[in-house]
């Protein structure tokens, strides 16, 4: 024991006369006497000021874009808002949505035609944009170069590159059924059918002239050449050429990408931030044009924590948390930055029309009448949401709006739900509390608490009980789509993709739609007169017209057969500093950000 | 020593089989894909997807290639590709021969990455995390322990235990908002959230160089995260000490006539502390790993959001290596506490 104490002191001692050794050795120590004196000195002082311009500040716009990581870039495989921003920012399609009035307008297309019967496109492509990537030993974006050392300038094929990508298999895109359903010979390439590129119908017509042929004479086409999957991608980066190097999947992380849009990827650092910046390649049309702002930086963070940032002084626009709303509104700085803006989607019940109770006219109009979706909106929702009278939100092209269709679907009226359904329950010999019916939906707080408030007013008006019942997200919708297991009443959202009623109205409840398949399950429902209806719709090319089909075939799907009972459109609520001079989107939160400036 | 060391890893081996099979078994069974999504896919689309993921496979053949990817190291003379498919966490260049091993597949939510990025990006995030949310526990939880114990049923014992049960009561969840309205939003003395460190990292796991940033971006999470732990380890400390004082050889030690502080630190703490060791080692393991409302509340790009979201993405691959990793890293973890016993008490012995 005392062996083993001594053996530690020597080490100590050597370890510590180690650092000592390391130590700059020590001055001799001088004692020094200290006289307090009090010197008053008055003297003018000549100082030379050297003035420097001041640099103008760079403008970076700090947003937060919700929490986790954004699941791609890649035109090819986006398929959620974070990843279609990013990607409508630093690449343009054909043509382009205006993100306020939805109008469709020219993007790298500078004009298209249209073939007399309505099925060929004939786009003219800008020319003299070129491919852009950050350099980060410059700190600056530098245009792409190819093997001869020319600049690589955006053309045709690389469209149809883009076009091609998506449809192949193998790529195994989510959105390539969007180009599938409505190109000729699309959907056969993409099941693997053919694989002769040949016989999809977009064809290079020379280097600037792309042609794509669609199925339908309809009048969505050109938004649809637009989308986010058409957009051109760079086939040298992601197979590889003589002098570049193939970055395959890969080719969207920071160093690699390429683009060439307003703005171009700086660094992504995954479930932390993105940040872009601006292109001064882009040429800048009145559509995109050119940026102000020089970068944004999108963090990753949960709605709470964002906002705190954003009362920080470190986000310049954030999302308001629901239990927020009530002191921003109350606040007087906070209220004068608050917006309260539309965006394109609906929230709804589904009913399942096979279902025993449910499948009965009657009862789905009544449950659907009794909901009274203000006071939801006013008390549970509190984000200024809009009732929604029927499913395609109004702002879409070839939907109808309040103001035209004052009365066209479905409204809360109690008197007239009871009336409906004492006149079922006294045909079947029963009584409002024998009702079996349950409302299911995926677990979420929120739509917990519209399911219970929507269950008190079944309540109130019909005297029913409804269980409600709710399962985890992929169960749910597992559920919901199954023949056998698709529960009475269930909920679902729906946003655009393309802003047209097609995509909602038809697209979601024709036969073989995404919340009616055709093996049953969903809204399982057939209405010969709907399908007629949607189709004529799709191919009216005058646009009242159009809203008119859309009425009569939306009056059948919430009024006539009631199959669902839309409940409300979305809002945003959110805040923006005074200094940002913005767009508000109503393309499901897709901002045009190259239109913003900081102003000091 | 070695004997029992290579025992154990081959232990650790049988672990990671029977964890492996059991994992891949639950996963397929839960209801719900990988691209069951809101807009319903179709059929086609759906069926690109499952050949592309090989997920159109017999499950016995999906495992044994998963097994095949994961275990067996390939030697080729072919160098690493770009290619998703083709990345290996080790690469090991032999003058023009490759060795690759431990193939972990591509994330399915990801779609430009895999489990491999997701490992070498989001994991040294998390440890860095893990370790000083550890150190935040041990710095809070053994004082506190020990003032408890020493001052039995005084203030300082009920202030201290009310202190642990404040730690073990008020989840991450509240704690977290509480401190960055405070200490972020209020006073803005510290970032309310972020991550100060940025990869590349030095020997994969450490911030380059930990400047003040760092830590000022660190301390808050640090402590929202660590407070549990703390208030588990005081009460333990407490517990165990006050069991230790009261043996004989404490007595005995006293009686000697040595000081109380020694007899305190030198006898009794070293015993005192070998249950609160045994709890160190899975308590890192869930640090480092299970740091998911944390990270959410504070914005840090670590593991912890890929061991619960990849369950409800139904992301297999990246179900799967999480998994493995929490085996691997629980098990190692135990290793070194087995071993740190036998520092703290030379009666245990290795056989």
């Amino acid at each position: 024991m005392m062996h083993k104490r001594w053996t530690m002191v020597a080490a100590v001692l050597v370890v510590a006369s180690l650092i000592l050794t390391a130590c700059p050795s020590p001055t001799p120590e001088v004692v020094k006497e200290v006289v307090k004196e009090t010197v008053v000195v008055e003297k003018e002082v000549v100082k030379e000021v050297v003035v420097t311009p001041t640099p103008v500040p760079r403008k970076v716009l700090r947003l937060n874009m919700g929490p986790g990581d954004i699941p791609t870039i890649d035109p090819a495989l986006s398929t959620d808002t974070s990843s279609v921003q990013i990607v409508e920012l630093t690449t343009v399609g054909l043509t382009r949505q205006n993100e306020e009035t939805t109008a469709i307008e020219p993007g790298m297309a500078t004009s298209w035609d249209i073939s007399e019967d309505g099925l060929t496109y004939t786009f003219y492509i800008r020319e003299g944009v070129p491919w852009v990537k950050y350099d980060a030993t410059k700190d600056q974006v530098v245009q792409v170069l190819d093997c001869n050392g020319n600049p690589r300038i955006v053309n045709a094929y690389d469209f149809q590159y883009g076009i091609l990508r998506t449809l192949d298999p193998k790529t195994a895109s989510d959105y390539a059924y969007v180009l599938a359903f409505a190109i000729q010979g699309a959907d056969l390439y993409n099941s693997g059918e053919i694989t002769d590129t040949a016989q999809v119908g977009v064809t290079v017509v020379d280097t600037y002239t792309l042609q794509i042929t669609f199925k339908e004479p309809a009048a969505y086409n050109a938004n649809i050449a637009g989308m986010w999957v058409a957009h051109a991608q760079p086939k040298w980066l992601i197979e590889g050429d003589e002098c570049t190097e193939a970055r395959g999947d890969r080719w969207t992380e920071t160093g690699f990408f390429q683009g060439y849009g307003p703005y171009t990827l700086k660094e992504w650092i995954h479930d932390a931030s993105i940040t872009l910046i601006k292109n001064p390649f882009w040429p800048g049309i009145d559509s995109v044009p050119q940026a102000k702002i020089e970068e944004i930086t999108w963090s990753m963070l949960d709605e709470v924590p964002a906002f705190a940032e954003y009362e920080a002084g470190n986000l310049d626009s954030a999302a308001v948390p629901l239990a927020d709303i009530d002191r921003v509104k109350a606040d007087p700085v906070l209220s004068q930055e608050l917006k309260i803006a539309p965006v394109l989607c609906t929230y709804y019940y589904g009913f399942n029309t096979k279902a025993p109770v449910v499948d009965d006219v009657r009862v789905r109009r009544a449950l659907s009448m009794a909901i009274d979706r203000q006071s939801l909106i006013d008390n549970v929702l509190k984000g200024g949401q809009e009732p929604a009278q029927w499913f395609s939100r109004p702002g879409l092209a070839g939907a109808p709006t309040m103001e035209t269709h004052p009365d066209l679907g479905v409204k809360y009226n109690p008197e007239e739900a009871k009336k409906l359904l004492d006149e079922y329950l006294q045909e079947k010999g029963l009584t409002a509390d024998q009702l079996d019916l349950t409302l299911m939906f995926n677990t979420a707080s929120a739509h917990q608490k519209i399911a219970e408030a929507i269950q008190q007013m079944w309540k109130d008006v019909l005297g029913i009980n409804v269980k409600l019942t709710n399962q985890e997200w992929k169960v749910y919708l597992e559920t919901i789509r199954s023949p056998e297991a698709t529960p009475q009443i269930w909920r679902l959202g729906w946003c655009q993709d393309y802003p047209d009623a097609n995509n909602f109205v038809r697209e979601v409840f024709s036969k073989g739609g995404s919340a009616n398949p055709r093996e049953g399950g969903g809204v399982n429902w057939e209405n010969p007169k709907f399908e007629e209806l949607v189709v004529q719709a799709a191919r009216e090319q005058d646009p009242a017209k159009r809203v008119e089909l859309y009425a009569q075939a939306e009056q059948i799907l919430v009024w006539e057969d009631a199959v669902i009972a839309p409940i409300y459109w979305y809002t945003r609520v959110t805040v923006t500093k005074p200094y940002v001079q913005r767009t508000y989107s109503v393309l499901g939160g897709l901002e045009h950000i190259e239109k913003w400036d900081i102003v000091q | 020593m070695g004997r029992y060391i290579a025992r154990r890893f081959i232990w650790m081996l049988l672990v990671l089989f029977v964890v492996s099979v059991i994992t891949f078994v639950l996963m397929h069974a839960i209801p719900g894909g990988p691209f069951d999504r809101e807009k319903s896919l179709p059929k086609e689309i759906m069926e690109n997807l499952n050949a592309r993921y090989h997920l159109d496979e017999p499950l016995p053949m999906q495992y044994a290639r998963y097994v095949y990817d994961v275990m067996i190291p390939h030697i080729t003379t072919k160098p690493p590709s770009n290619s998703l498919q083709d990345d290996h966490l080790i690469n090991i260049n032999l003058g023009g021969v490759w060795v690759k091993w431990m193939n972990f597949g591509p994330s399915y939510s990801s779609r430009s990455r895999t489990v491999n990025d997701i490992f070498r990006q989001q994991l040294p995030v998390s440890a860095q995390l893990g370790v000083m949310a550890l150190m935040v526990a041990l710095l809070i939880g053994i004082p506190l322990g020990v003032l408890a114990a020493l001052k039995q049923n005084t203030i300082w014992d009920y202030l201290g235990m009310s202190v642990a049960i404040f730690g073990v009561s008020v989840p991450v969840i509240v704690l977290g908002p509480i401190l960055i309205w405070l200490f972020g939003v209020t006073l803005k003395w510290l970032p309310p959230t972020g991550w100060g460190a940025k990869p590349p990292y030095f020997l994969g796991i450490f911030p380059t160089n930990p400047g003040i940033e760092f830590f000022k971006y660190a301390i808050m999470p640090s402590v929202a995260l660590g407070m549990g732990s703390s208030a588990i380890i005081a009460r333990l400390t407490r517990a165990s000490l006050l069991q230790v004082i009261r043996e004989d050889y404490i007595r005995t030690a006293r009686a000697k006539g040595l000081a109380e502080r020694v007899v305190i630190t030198r006898h009794a703490l070293k015993n005192a502390l070998i249950p609160v060791v045994t709890v160190l080692g899975p308590m890192f393991a869930a640090l480092v790993t299970g740091t998911f409302v944390t990270e959410l509340i504070f914005g840090i790009p670590g593991m912890g959001k890929y061991f619960v979201v990849s369950i409800t993405n139904r992301d297999y691959p990246v179900i799967m290596g999480t998994i493995l990793l929490y085996v691997v890293f629980l098990v190692i973890a135990n290793l070194i506490v087995d071993i740190l016993y036998g520092v703290l008490d030379p009666r245990i012995r290795y056989t």
